[in-house]
């Protein structure tokens, strides 16, 4: 089983086989809601208008397992919400990413990439282990999904090559992403 | 007429909506999400694709759900 074998289902119901994104460098990402305080979608869709027309494509999968927000950020919710999240990459229907009912796509990219712990130098990630700790203690087990904004690069053979947690920013993968195109 | 522009599961767009009813005030809502002559339009007004925008003659809005600006537009 690879990655190109998974289908995934857009907002409309339809599904689409990731095969179509064959030979292109994939950055797989569990994002959050419309509505919450969630600066990386704005990073994300800087990286997106920087590389897609070098083949990066960027794939958002929304969940409601979390809060509607960065991690870390509790009180910093803002008021609104975004009609098409802001970004112009594929962003599909809302599915579970974690737990029983996670999505098999997801099932097999944290099979493929375990957990190796948050970049301790990022400002939220003590927010988050505190908060995790505190509210979620079962989301630190294993290799699970532990917040929104986990991403998983592709690269073009179709191998999953990274894992990033919430506490890599999207602009600091510039370096790896362009050793992939 | 007042608009209120809004999507679906936004509790700031749930707010705006109760607030103008506890203030009798009649507003159409208009629903964005799937409809791309209405997004364009509430880009037009307020030069993004966020939500709640209220307005009352396409030029004057308020984004999201502020008290004061929305008394200030309606001349509460």
């Amino acid at each position: 089983m690879g990655i190109y074998d998974f289908k995934v289902k857009l907002n409309s119901g339809i599904e689409k086989e990731l095969s179509e994104y064959k030979g292109q460098v994939l950055l797989i990402v569990n994002t959050a809601s419309k509505c919450g305080f969630t600066p990386q979608y704005a990073e994300l869709q800087e990286l997106y208008m920087k590389y897609k027309e070098k083949g990066l494509t960027i794939l958002g999968f929304p969940s409601n397992q979390f809060a509607d927000q960065e991690p870390g950020s509790a009180q910093e919710i803002e008021q609104f919400c975004r009609v098409n999240y802001g970004v112009t990459f594929p962003v599909f229907a809302k599915e579970d990413v974690r737990g029983e009912n996670a999505q098999p796509l997801f099932k097999y990219l944290v099979e493929q990439k375990g957990f190796k712990g948050f970049d301790e130098t990022h400002p939220n990630a003590q927010g988050l282990m505190n908060a995790l700790k505190q509210k979620f203690p079962e989301f630190l087990e294993g290799d699970s999904i532990k917040w929104n904004f986990t991403k998983f690069l592709i690269n073009r053979q179709g191998e999953v090559v990274g894992r990033y947690e919430p506490t890599t920013t999207p602009m600091s993968m510039t370096g790896d992403i362009e050793k992939l195109l | 007429m007042v608009k209120v522009y809004s999507i679906s599961n936004c509790p700031w767009c749930e707010k705006v909506k109760k607030y103008l009813k506890l203030k009798n005030i009649e507003y159409q809502e208009i629903n964005v999400e799937g409809n791309q002559e209405a997004t364009d339009e509430l880009y037009k007004i307020s030069g993004d694709e966020i939500v709640p925008v209220t307005t009352i003659d396409g030029k004057n809005y308020v984004v999201s759900f502020d008290k004061e600006k929305l008394d200030a537009l309606l001349g509460l």
